[in-house]
């Protein structure tokens, strides 16, 4: 058996009494891909908002690895591994897309360690352009790319800060077919090489990309398995598919 | 101390006098006006300029002030700041341009002075108006000496502030008026002009700046550069009333204006102008969103 | 991408050249007013870095200026002559003297309850050293609470703008220690070794323009380091900084400190060229105008923020000779300042990098011509 990456352990949040995460427990193995399903208001999100410290939780931990994570502060979470990116995307819009991902590139967070000239890793900058296909605009300003590039160009940075674990929060939303079929190309070739947690309604998209899935429901844990074990899941089709499964 | 509290009350309506034109166009539309002072300033000149030309005093100048001002701030509106909106630190320096102009609009007399003539009543000097007799001297209230005037001042902010209440949450087109602070691209997707529901609220907002004008013009001499502090004033008690909320703005005119009195009448009123400045930093540090920040996010 | 930094650099070598050039041609008195107007594009720098760069709009830089003025002020006032009058051989500045106490002893330690606070700035270096270090102290204090707070855009601007306008109250009111509305005048000259800076002489003016070129460099540089650049990431996308892991703000408090450095050292400089200081710096009206100058210059070019500075101050003292024209004048920078944000928002630098841009490509292949429209995309980087 493989080394937990994540471990979440009864994870809760009150928002003035509405619990949008209850009693969230789960053990992400290294270099598993998990994709988190569940209707609008079950919790995914705001899970993952608690996991990278956007939300104060007020209950249970977090570790990562055997690091107690809990409610640490954003930056430094990030620094100790877990990479985020968020449903709307967000790049740094009024520099070119090589100094997003230079700035991605960046190992030492504080101000005086980075007083000095030039990005080093230029070798990984020029791999992670290719990877995400925005080699040719790599001189372009973030703010000119088209919704799907500046969605690629977010997963890029996180690429470039090369993270233990990463957090996608909806990669495909609102891109096109073609679009989203490269990006799960992008995203199976992470595959392995880091953790990856999904969060994604879109079933075509889960289905080329997932290994295990969690289903959360009204901020619990509804099941855990397999695509298959999932799709068939008596709970799962009641509580969420309604009776027709998965289509 | 009754006297001392009453200071401190008319100094806070007159922050508030100036607050609510900026409540509206800060909160409603996101601009901040750096030229609201000078639409105060412009009030007062309407008030000095009516009473030297047409004989008119100070009631005749509200209703006047406010058409002139409005209508300025309906044109500043269609030149200017339409051309901003979200982006609101530029808002903030273009009007800042505005106010320039309009302080050496009336200094210069419209240019005319280079020609040789003058207008009475304008020009870079000093300006005074009278006030009416009923409005001259003091009351005599619960065994303390009021300046009618003061009082005065009291009552019509008072009643600005009503009106203004009324309008906003009373009538259809304060309603949408709300809504565009909620949420400007729904309230234009459900089908609310917000163009011109922009352009009238500016121009209210600069309305209720020509009206305060009136009122300072009556106890404060009327020069070019008056308006300069009173928005700063205004801009400070609308932050910490929280942006929006038009009930955080009374209080926080209220408040303020009090601890103004109260410092003033231990010390001097420059400490007690610092006071105010060093209690509204506390208060954006300590609460960002004001006293009263609307719920949500 | 390179010859467009080459160029930039260029363009910055010419304009040292051109200030270091000026004495040849101008008398002292104009010598004197220019020194003035170096010092003030030492503010643009000090506005384009933190306005352009960090995204933090300051209104009250005029606090940093202040309060590096007052601080050598201090130290120039007891170094002069009006100080050592009532035939004592120990200063006391003359404004204490003619409000002291009947009975209070003439001395800096007890003339009256604050005086004491003068002590230290017998010393010139201390008062330099002051001037220096204050802005940056209130400058790391409140960049530390407000940037920790995540306070941000126009919130910031409006605190800063009531802290200087807080201060400028405080020192008014602080009458007996700072001769209040009146500030502090007749001062001395500053001293190096046994050399006396005149203000009306060309080392005078020179040590303003090297200060000036250092300042410009050095700025430019710091832009362009790691943390320049994770900086203005910052300004972009706070959040997507914070999340890959930059402690977000430790970058803005630093940079915020800088700028306030800059300015301090200004208001050091500039009350050596003018031999006073007062509360006038702290005005809002001047703060508003510090960001006027770099609006005009380009906010985001440390370059053009300095020119836009320079250039403003000298048009409008050469229009203001006529007589009777300052005040159009006035409204003549009003006008041009709205007209500025609305079509200009990158000012002057923008154009000319725009106009380099097109230069460049007229002259270069087609290659390179593909390029160009990524070139002009990208100032907006710069």
């Amino acid at each position: 058996m493989a080394q937990a990456a994540l471990t979440i352990d009864g994870l809760s949040v009150d928002f003035e009494g509405f619990k949008a995460v209850n009693g969230v427990s789960m053990i992400v193995e290294d270099g598993e891909l998990r994709v988190l399903l569940g209707a609008n208001g079950a919790g995914k999100t705001t899970l993952m908002d608690l996991i990278s410290g956007k939300t104060r939780s007020t209950g249970g931990r977090v570790f990562l690895h055997d690091t107690d994570i809990t409610n640490w502060e954003e930056h430094r979470i990030a620094r100790a591994g877990i990479g985020r990116k968020f449903q709307i995307p967000s790049v740094f819009k009024e520099l070119t897309v090589r100094r997003n991902l230079e700035v991605a590139s960046c190992t030492s967070p504080s101000v005086f360690a980075n007083l000095g000239f030039g990005f080093p890793a230029k070798a990984k900058v020029d791999e992670v352009l290719e990877l995400i296909g925005l080699t040719d605009e790599a001189n372009r300003v973030a703010a000119y790319l088209s919704h799907g590039q500046t969605q690629w160009l977010e997963l890029g940075l996180l690429l470039t800060q090369d993270p233990k674990i990463i957090l996608l929060d909806e990669p495909t939303a609102g891109m096109t077919q073609a679009e989203t079929h490269k990006t799960s190309l992008i995203v199976n070739n992470l595959k392995g090489r880091h953790t990856i947690i999904v969060v994604e309604h879109d079933m075509a998209f889960v289905r080329e990309i997932a290994e295990r899935i969690t289903v959360l429901h009204l901020g619990q844990v509804l099941a855990e398995g397999s695509v298959s074990e999932i799709e068939t899941d008596p709970k799962v089709k009641q509580a969420y598919l309604g009776s027709k499964g998965i289509t | 101390m009754l006297e001392v509290l009453f200071i401190g009350l008319s100094l806070g309506s007159i922050l508030l006098l100036v607050a609510l034109g900026l409540a509206i166009t800060y909160g409603a539309m996101g601009v901040i006006n750096m030229a609201h002072g000078e639409m105060v300033m412009v009030g007062a000149y309407v008030t000095v300029l009516s009473g030297l030309w047409l004989g008119t005093n100070i009631f005749v100048a509200i209703p006047l002030a406010f058409i002139v001002t409005a209508l300025l701030g309906l044109l500043i509106e269609r030149v200017v700041v339409r051309k901003l909106y979200g982006r609101l630190l530029d808002t903030l320096l273009a009007t800042w341009g505005i106010a320039i102009l309009i302080q050496q609009a009336v200094r210069l007399e419209f240019g005319l002075s280079f020609l040789g003539i003058h207008i009475q009543g304008l020009g870079p000097g000093l300006q005074n108006v009278s006030v009416p007799e009923i409005l001259q001297g003091t009351l005599r209230i619960a065994g303390a000496d009021i300046n009618r005037y003061r009082a005065f001042i009291i009552v019509v902010t008072a009643i600005l502030a009503l009106a203004t209440w009324f309008v906003i949450y009373r009538t259809v087109a304060g309603t949408q008026v709300r809504a565009i602070i909620r949420n400007p691209k729904m309230a234009a997707a459900c089908g609310i002009d917000v163009t011109r529901v922009n352009a009238l609220t500016f121009a209210f907002g600069s309305g209720l700046a020509g009206v305060a004008g009136v009122m300072m013009s009556g106890f404060k001499t009327v020069f070019p550069d008056m308006g300069t502090p009173m928005v700063v004033d205004g801009f400070l008690v609308v932050v910490m009333g929280g942006v929006g909320s038009l009930l955080g703005s009374v209080f926080s005119a209220g408040i303020l204006g009090e601890i103004n009195g109260l410092v003033a009448a231990a010390t001097n009123d420059i400490l007690a102008r610092a006071v105010v400045f060093g209690v509204v930093i506390a208060i954006i540090v300590l609460k960002p969103k004001g006293l009263f920040a609307l719920k949500g996010r | 991408m390179l010859s467009r930094r080459r160029i930039d650099w260029v363009i910055y070598a010419a304009f040292i050249v051109l200030i270091m050039v000026f004495p040849l041609i101008m008398d002292s008195f104009w010598l004197n007013r220019l020194a003035k107007y170096l010092v003030f594009g030492m503010l643009g720098i000090a506005v384009a870095l933190s306005w352009g760069y960090a995204g933090i709009l300051n209104l009250g830089q005029g606090l940093f200026f202040g309060a590096g003025a007052y601080m050598l002020a201090m130290s120039l006032k007891l170094a002069s002559t009006t100080s050592l009058q009532q035939g004592s051989d120990k200063p006391v500045p003359d404004f204490m003297l003619w409000n002291a106490e009947p009975g209070a002893k003439t001395e800096l330690c007890c003339i009256n309850k604050a005086s004491f606070l003068w002590l230290p700035f017998q010393s010139q270096w201390f008062g330099v050293a002051m001037a220096l270090v204050l802005p940056v102290l209130i400058a790391f204090v409140l960049g530390s609470i407000v940037f920790r707070k995540r306070i941000s855009g126009v919130f910031v601007s409006i605190i800063t703008l009531a802290l200087v306008l807080l201060v400028r109250l405080i020192m008014i009111d602080a009458q007996p220690v700072t001769n209040g509305f009146n500030g502090l005048t007749d001062l001395g000259w500053f001293k190096l070794g046994e050399f006396e800076f005149d203000p009306y002489v060309v080392p005078t003016y020179y040590l303003i323009a090297i200060s000036l070129s250092v300042v410009l460099v050095l700025a430019r540089l710091l832009v362009e380091t790691r943390a320049g650049v994770i900086l203005q990431a910052i300004r972009d996308d706070q959040n997507r900084a914070r999340y890959l892991g930059f402690d977000v703000p430790a970058y803005q408090t630093f940079f915020f400190a800088v700028s306030a450095l800059i300015a301090g050292f200004a208001g050091m400089l500039y009350v050596i060229v003018s031999e006073f200081a007062s509360p006038t710096f702290m005005d809002l009206s001047f703060s508003i105008t510090m960001v006027v100058w770099a609006a005009v210059g380009g906010r985001a070019s440390i370059l053009g923020a300095c020119i836009g500075a320079i250039l403003i101050n000298m048009i409008s003292a050469t229009v203001s000779e006529t007589e009777g024209f300052a005040e159009a004048w006035k409204a003549i920078i009003g006008l041009v300042f709205v007209l500025v944000v609305l079509y200009l928002p990158r000012g002057i630098a923008g154009l000319a990098h725009d106009l380099i841009d097109r230069f460049v490509a007229r002259r270069t292949p087609d290659r390179t011509r593909a390029l160009r429209v990524n070139g002009a995309s990208s100032q907006l980087a710069e």
